[in-house]
């Protein structure tokens, strides 16, 4: 009977200390914290193409690339990103004549349709162009750029490597 | 949920990015007198930059005067940095954001990133 009663004592203290530790194992807590946060992403890194002795562009069909920014926000209607097209080159050969810049700054993919009306908002200040994230998630905007050599007349570009910087801005509302 | 999931790989994917926290900096009261201070956090995801110039700046986006170790921070690839800003607590009330620009060195047509956080 004794025998009966231990071993019914031991079941008992081991169903316990069994229980109290799967107690205590749901009693460990994990936290965190959704901060909000920009991450500037470069996807694409872009090229010139030389269609003409004159011309410097991205167009994919005049043998150039177009740079593709990516940009994240973790929270929506925090951030404005600026995306800039170059007007200057970062370094080139020396130019003895005017360079005539264009460009384009375009949102060209979404990860939620709500995003789809960033391009038609989007307000533009000499070549940046801002848009307003007001939707969590991410968007990807490409960045067309032309430089066109000799102030009109067409003159070839010196011999060299060009170099131009597209610039990406994430800025906090 | 699969916005969720596309926006939690994209942030994990390895791609060339940079990013600074938090959003909304607060000024705290450093332990030097009429000065204060506030923690920024850096990532550096960029395999192509390394240097990483730190701004302040006023609403008109102009410099506003302030302190920390190194104005043009090392940060390695895949590299991570806490720093601090120091600021003269009459400068407080001017400084609208703060400001990482990437410093480049590259060869081809490159993307300059900046993020700028606010203090409100």
């Amino acid at each position: 009977m004794k025998k009966l009663i231990t071993a019914g004592l031991i079941l008992l203290l081991t169903g316990c200390s069994l229980f109290s530790s799967k107690v205590q194992a749901g009693n460990i807590d994990i936290t965190g914290t959704v901060q909000s946060r920009c991450i500037i992403n470069t996807d694409t890194v872009g090229a010139y193409g030389n269609p003409n002795a004159y011309t410097l562009t991205t167009t994919a069909a005049d043998g150039g690339q177009k740079p593709i920014v990516r940009v994240d926000v973790s929270l929506a209607d925090s951030y404005y990103a600026q995306i800039s097209y170059p007007t200057e080159f970062s370094s080139s050969p020396s130019l003895s004549d005017t360079v005539a810049w264009t460009g384009s700054v375009n949102s060209v993919q979404t990860s939620d349709a709500g995003m789809s009306g960033y391009q038609a908002a989007s307000t533009t200040t000499g070549s940046m162009r801002q848009y307003g994230l007001t939707v969590a998630g991410t968007t990807w905007f490409d960045v067309a750029s032309a430089a066109t050599y000799g102030g009109g007349q067409n003159k070839p570009f010196p011999g060299g490597s060009y170099k131009a910087v597209v610039l990406a801005e994430c800025i906090a509302q | 949920m699969y916005r969720s999931i596309i926006l939690g790989l994209l942030l994990c994917s390895n791609v060339l990015a940079h990013e600074m926290t938090p959003t909304y900096p607060k000024w705290k009261v450093s332990y030097i007198e009429g000065v204060e201070s506030t923690t920024m956090e850096m990532f550096n995801r960029r395999s192509d930059v390394e240097w990483y110039e730190i701004g302040v700046f006023d609403k008109e986006w102009k410099p506003v005067p302030f302190v920390t170790s190194y104005k043009i921070l090392n940060l390695k690839y895949l590299s991570q940095v806490k720093f601090k800003v120091y600021i003269s607590s009459s400068n407080v009330d001017k400084a609208e954001y703060i400001c990482s620009t990437s410093k480049l060195r590259g060869d081809s047509m490159m993307v300059s990133s900046k993020i700028c956080s606010r203090f409100k």
